[in-house]
């Protein structure tokens, strides 16, 4: 790692006129981040409030035009990015430097901005084309950022292939949409989006939600995001996690629920099952996650299954005529693409912050930061809060407000509604239950304790940059659990622009109580923090109380179970805090494990050593990728079995095609 | 104005015939650049003029329409970059031994040559004449690719000669029945085969013996564009080419046989209707781009693994051509522009990466951004070109046959086209990252990069960025050959 | 000379095509099939030659002339050329089909090529059009050659046999093609043969032998 190298490196460059330059560069590129995102935010938000924006450039994209259209619902996307990139933006100004970055992906990274902030103000099918794919071209450029390492590479490729994959998908849906409409702009498209053929729109359904879904990490083609986001530079998967799995979603909501309606009940239904599956899924392996990274890229599945499950139910309630709860659901996905944006860029930036650190991603190697590294700590805490979905975390609110409108769907006697709404119910408690641990994993093992290594000892805190950066994502955190008002009037106006799916009904009213009218929910996480408070501080003064007439503390050597003295490496590791949920979903995960033990030469009674190795691949990957990449190379081979070099099999070939066409012409 | 058709035969005959008299030396490279250079500059000069209609010269003899003109830039284009990078490549493998004087003056004569057979074939009203022209071109080549005198280059000449040949001796028999139909619709037998003719006598020709005269030329000019089949030969001949010939025979030859295929396409239908061509034109265009995709996936070779590109591109411009809608034909055009350009760059640094190493074995290359800055973003802007990103002008040229495949209701081809891209897509971009990036070997050989590939390189660079953004006036170009060509709407 | 005459004489050159090809395919030795081959250039060559006499027309019969010294003459003397003087090159190498079941497919294709020439018979009633199966059928017969034999000459004299095939059809069906054509046609042709012919020999100095298997090391 980059790290271990510093000492030597910094010796090497010393103050020179290499580490001004850096610095130089460092700055340029994170000023230009945040300057990009703070234009992207102050864009969205106008767009949320203000009218429609156009801006056509008919001579750029040969034979094609750009337009650019930019609504309310592409606003809060750019919106939300804006933010994201404002954050990293700053930290980065640190941690390029930390990390010595190379100048082309300094370059890159605000272009990569650009490009996200440009999909959702994409108002033709080739525009919309064309940013997605400079967003892909980018984030596949600063993956590979430190490519002189063999597993960045590899996670390189994996996901340029993947990320193709979507995006024909997603080509191929937008042009059969163009097509069937007679145009490539997306009011054209919509205008005309009640006259297609039933085929045309469940075609375009399939396709969108495998290419889109694809993007926002969902399941099946999910296998890219643990596989990119541990390998990219941390800022990078910042705003891969934040900012880039939102476009995905942005596709979804654009093109089934906005343009071509709410659709059947099924379309709805699957977005459920699907949503429903890649949460639990993503949870289950964030739970027996040991590299950091790779727990909050599944987490990143996790959170946009639940988005995507919301989705769902909205589409599915206001197919089945319940618009004023389908609203309600509808605003629990975008504030919880919000606030997730908000607790996982905290996060990234938090364990960027370790990594620059310790040059560690293991969390059984880490350990013991929060007395080296306390703000790092505390910030990965409130980001962790907000991952788990426990009151006062940032995703806490819109998961409540997901639960209330599953929980009071309407029971007109809907079969369909009556089984998936309480099994939704269950995924999402599964869910949260699951979250928690992972998060309590990642936070305990990873943060308190002792550390179990020796980079984890030498770790020190990050420069201000990086604190700053992630100080303003803690703050988001702060606002979407106590004060989610704050965003009731963008959602609001995001909402208004949704009528497909119950927009133009009563919907959540997001206050110091937070009111949902049409089911009478009400909640205020405002109230319930200063009650928390309270009560601590009502604890801590009763403890406090009976103090003096206490003998005072001593301290004592810790009881080692006879051993001698007790090392770090006793404690709790990540591997072995997961191993009973391991156990219990054996069968889901099937995990590899090999215990190795070495005797003795001299005697076969004695152990001299056990080696203990676990392997948790993905299954989804295993069971579904590999058989088909296999089947791919089998053609291929066959093909090439085919084209052995012979001139004759060539000219007979040749021979044959004639014949084909002799016959074929008569 | 007419006789500007000339230059771009003249120009780089009078080249030849320099070459022939002096043999190589820096003076004859140069012209031969300069007569790459008129065949652009006519091209670009002609762009407005041919919009309203076609040019005649010399009589009926030769003809240009917008086709020919765009078939003429993108000669010159890659004309241009591919002899500017021959003056410092040949005179490197002099240097290296891997050639000697003899063969760098059969080179010098060769390449103009075969640039003038080109510009025969595409401004020739006869498609008799374009039919020599093109066979013209195969006997110019076959020591062009031998021109390293291995054993493996006399294999590739063998198989480019003696494929090649069949194939468009097949073509010539379609030529014949052409003739034949064309005498008996009342033709005069002096233009029976000029293209005006047969255009305006189309719907009188013999449906029958025309259908049987279609399919051999299908065949036949099929063959030189590299499609199935008789594509076989490809991969030989353009990765045992020296780097400059491969770049001019992947980015133009290819494309120029395939704009004799529309220009037969453009009488036939008129005669048969789309249907036939149509269906004839998807079976090998797909065929094509599944063989392509399918060896792509288990190449070791580097430059076998552009030539199959190659041969992909111009399975999807067949595709593109079946659809035969205004957009689909102008998007046929950008690609094959676009394609020319990403293919001689790549190639040019591909060539550079043989010399270095004397291997084109992907395994022996690593590392190469790391080792050679211009060589490594040259290979990389030439792969990012050839996969479709943007902003590079291959995006906006497969989106727009996207477009028209769906608006056409070929929407199951396009799907079936898009995943073999994708599989082709995934095999250029393992090969380029394992050639690319990563640290080198510790004895890596250094890339040596003479001065005028080097100018080559960024030249096309910059070219394939601006195509990119916009195709400014070239726009007009390719939506009035479409129209010239009788596309539907 | 009359029609009957004419027409006569001309079955009999196009049937004297066709049995020059059959011989080639029965044919081994090299020395041989390029004699066979030479006199199909002759048969070829007496096409153009007797529609001249018949019609009184000068432009064919130079034509044929030209033919017959290019056909039957300067290729055939290019290609005994390029056959080695050693005992064992003068023979064709076990051929990858045997004699009986080449002549098999020879008989197939000839029927093949009737049934195919069909609706050009029924555009053109004329005498010489009505050979032009005959032509047909050379052309897929020297396909057949092309595939079926290993050595490089060989397949050079299949290639020939190829394009004899064609320009008898171009002369049969249509008088012969626009002059520049038939020129630039011959042109490629001679072309064709000579760098076929040096390849041969260069060939031989690389490889040691002019076997076409030897060809196989470009693959993937």
């Amino acid at each position: 790692m980059t790290t271990t190298v510093l000492p030597a490196a910094a010796a090497e460059l010393g103050e020179g006129p290499r580490t001004a330059r850096l610095a130089r560069e460092a700055i340029a590129s994170g000023l230009a981040t945040t300057l990009l995102g703070a234009l992207g935010l102050v864009l969205g938000v106008v767009a949320i409030f203000g009218p429609t924006r156009h801006l056509r450039i008919d001579w750029l994209l040969p034979l094609a035009g750009v337009r650019f259209d930019v609504d309310p619902l592409g606003g809060l996307f750019i919106a939300v990015t804006g933010a994201v990139a404002v954050a990293v933006g700053i930290y980065t100004v640190g941690y390029a430097q930390r990390e010595h970055w190379a100048r082309f992906p300094m370059v890159v990274l605000p272009l990569f901005v650009a490009g996200m902030l440009l999909v959702p103000a994409a108002g033709s099918v080739p525009t919309f084309l064309l940013a997605w794919e400079l967003m892909a071209a980018a984030s596949l450029v600063l993956v590979l950022s430190e490519h002189n390492r063999g597993a960045v590479r590899f996670a390189g490729v994996f996901y340029a292939v993947m990320t193709q994959l979507g995006f024909v998908m997603i080509l191929l849906a937008l042009v059969l949409l163009s097509a069937a409409a007679g145009g490539d702009a997306f009011t054209t498209i919509a205008a005309h989006a009640d006259d297609m053929s039933a085929g045309t729109r469940t075609a375009v359904f399939v396709l969108t939600v495998l290419g889109f879904g694809s993007k926002a990490g969902l399941l099946p083609l999910h296998a890219w995001l643990p596989k990119a986001h541990p390998e990219a530079p941390s800022p990078v998967s910042a705003l891969m996690s934040a900012a880039m799995v939102n476009m995905g979603i942005y596709g979804i909501i654009r093109i089934d629920l906005q343009i071509l309606g709410p659709g059947p009940q099924w379309w709805g239904l699957t977005l459920m099952i699907l949503g429903a599956v890649s949460a639990v899924f993503g949870v289950l392996q964030a739970t027996v996650a040991t590299d950091l990274k790779r727990l909050l890229a599944y987490s990143t599945t996790e959170n946009m299954g639940l988005v995507t499950l919301a989705l769902g139910t909205a589409s599915l309630l206001s197919a089945s005529g319940a618009p004023d709860v389908a609203a309600i659901a509808m605003t629990a996905a975008l504030l919880h693409v919000l606030a997730h944006a908000a607790f996982k860029t905290l996060a990234f930036l938090a364990a960027g912050s370790v990594l620059a650190a310790t040059g560690l991603r293991d969390l059984d190697k880490l350990g013991g930061l929060a007395r080296r590294m306390p703000v790092t700590t505390v910030m990965f805490g409130i980001g962790a809060l907000g991952a788990s979905g426990l009151p006062m975390g940032a995703g806490f609110v819109s998961e409540w407000i997901l639960f209330q409108s599953l929980i009071h769907s309407p029971p007109d006697g809907n079969t369909l509604l009556a089984l998936a709404m309480p099994l939704s119910v269950g995924a999402v408690a599964l869910t949260t239950g699951l979250g928690i641990a992972s998060m309590v994993k990642a936070f305990g093992v990873g943060f308190l304790a002792r550390p179990r290594s020796v980079a984890a000892e030498d770790a020190r805190e990050s420069p201000m940059s990086m604190l700053t950066g992630m100080g303003l994502a803690a703050a988001a955190c702060a606002v979407f659990a106590f004060w989610p008002a704050l965003v009731a009037p963008a959602l609001r106006g995001v909402l208004d622009a949704l009528p497909e799916v119950g927009g133009d009904t009563a919907g959540v009213q997001l206050a110091t109580f937070l009111r949902l009218p049409g089911i009478d929910g009400s909640l205020s996480p405002a109230l319930l923090a200063v009650a928390l408070a309270a009560g601590v501080l009502l604890a801590f003064a009763a403890s406090r109380w009976g103090a003096r007439h206490r003998p005072a503390p001593v301290e004592v050597p810790l009881w080692a179970c006879g051993a001698e003295t007790l090392s770090p490496r006793m404690q709790y590791t990540a591997t072995s805090f997961a191993e009973p949920l391991q156990r219990v979903f054996d069968n889901v995960l099937r995990p590899d494990t090999d215990v190795e033990v070495t005797h003795f030469a001299e005697s076969q009674y004695l152990v001299e050593k056990v080696t203990f190795t676990t392997r948790l691949a993905d299954p989804v990957e295993q069971r579904l990728y590999t058989p088909v990449v296999g089947a791919v190379i089998a053609l291929a081979q066959t093909v090439r079995r085919a084209h052995n070099g012979s001139v004759h099999l060539y000219l007979l070939y040749g021979a044959i095609g004639l014949l084909v066409v002799l016959l074929v012409a008569q | 104005m007419s006789y500007l058709l000339l230059v771009p035969i003249l120009a780089p005959l009078v080249a030849a015939g320099l070459a022939a008299l002096l043999g190589w030396r820096r003076l004859t490279a140069y012209v031969t650049l300069a007569a790459a250079f008129a065949v652009l500059l006519s091209g670009a000069i002609l762009v407005h003029r041919v919009e309203s209609g076609a040019v005649f010269a010399v009589g009926h003899l030769l003809r240009a329409d917008s086709l020919t003109v765009t078939m003429l830039l993108v000669m010159g284009t890659v004309g241009t970059l591919a002899t500017w990078a021959s003056v410092g490549y040949i005179d490197a493998e002099l240097r290296d031994g891997h050639t000697d004087r003899a063969g760098a003056h059969l080179y010098a004569v060769l390449l103009p040559l075969f640039l003038a057979a080109m510009a025969l074939a595409v401004v020739a009203n006869n498609i008799g004449v374009m039919w020599v022209a093109i066979e013209a071109t195969t006997v110019a080549t076959a020591f062009l690719v031998g021109h390293r005198r291995t054993r493996a280059a006399f294999e590739a000449a063998w198989k480019y000669v003696v494929i090649c040949s069949v194939g468009i001796a097949l073509a010539l028999l379609g030529t014949v029945l052409l003739y034949f139909v064309s005498l008996h619709a009342g033709a005069s037998s002096a233009h029976a085969l000029d293209i005006d003719t047969l255009l305006n006598n189309a719907a009188q020709l013999d449906p029958d013996v025309t259908r049987l005269a279609a399919g051999l030329l299908l065949l036949g000019y099929g063959a030189k564009a590299g499609l199935v089949p008789f594509h076989t030969w490809l991969a030989d001949a353009h990765s045992q080419a020296p780097a400059p010939v491969s770049a001019l025979m992947s980015g133009v030859l290819l494309s120029v046989a395939f704009a004799s295929l529309l220009r037969v396409k453009s009488v036939v239908d008129l005669t048969l209707g789309t249907g036939f061509l149509r269906a004839g034109l998807l079976v090998v265009g797909l065929l094509t781009v599944l063989i392509a995709a399918s060896l792509l996936v288990v190449q070791t070779d580097f430059k076998r693994m552009l030539a199959y590109s190659s041969m992909e591109n111009m399975g999807l411009v067949a595709i593109a051509a079946a659809a035969g809608t205004k957009l689909a034909i102008a998007a046929l055009l950008l690609h094959v522009l676009a394609h020319g350009i990403g293919k001689s760059l790549v190639f040019l640094a591909a060539g550079q990466l043989q010399a270095a190493h004397d291997s084109t074995a992907i395994s022996a290359v690593t590392g190469v951004l790391t080792r050679s800055r211009l060589v490594g973003v040259a290979f990389a802007v030439g792969l990012a070109v050839l996969i479709g990103l943007p902003p590079f002008a291959m995006f906006a040229s497969e989106l727009s046959i996207a477009r028209a495949l769906a608006g056409a209701n070929l929407g199951w081809v396009l799907g079936a086209t898009l995943l073999l891209l994708t599989i082709a897509f995934a095999s250029l971009v393992r090969n380029g990252s394992r050639m690319l990036l990563g640290p080198p070997q510790p004895d890596a050989p250094t890339i040596a990069l003479p001065g005028t590939v080097a100018a080559a390189m960024v030249t096309g660079i910059i070219l394939s960025l601006a195509l990119g953004l916009s195709a400014g006036p070239l726009t007009a170009l390719f939506q009035s050959a479409a129209t010239q060509l009788g596309a539907s709407s | 000379m009359s029609l009957a005459t004419y027409t006569g004489v001309l079955d009999l050159t196009a049937g004297a095509f066709l049995l020059a090809a059959v011989l080639i395919v029965w044919r081994r030795e090299l020395r041989s099939i390029v004699h066979l081959l030479a006199w199909q250039g002759v048969a070829l060559a007496a096409i153009p030659l007797t529609e001249g006499l018949y019609e009184g027309n000068p432009g064919p019969v130079i034509v044929g002339l030209v033919v017959l010294v290019l056909r039957a003459g300067v290729l055939p003397v290019l290609l005994l050329r390029a056959v080695g003087t050693a005992d064992a090159e003068r023979r064709e190498s076990t051929p990858l089909v045997n004699t009986t079941s080449s002549l098999l497919i020879t008989a197939a294709l000839t029927m093949l090529a009737y049934a195919v020439t069909r609706p050009i018979i029924a555009l053109d009633q004329a005498a010489a059009t009505r050979a032009v199966p005959a032509a047909f059928a050379v052309i897929l017969i020297a396909l057949f050659v092309m595939v079926s034999r290993r050595r490089a000459l060989s397949q050079a004299v299949g290639f020939l046999m190829l394009d004899n095939g064609i320009t008898a059809t171009a002369f049969l069906i249509t008088g012969g093609v626009p002059l520049i054509v038939e020129l630039g046609a011959s042109m490629d042709v001679l072309f064709a043969v000579f760098v076929l012919g040096l390849l041969t020999g260069h060939m031989r100095r690389a490889f040691g032998g002019t076997d076409l298997d030897q060809l196989r090391e470009l693959r993937d």
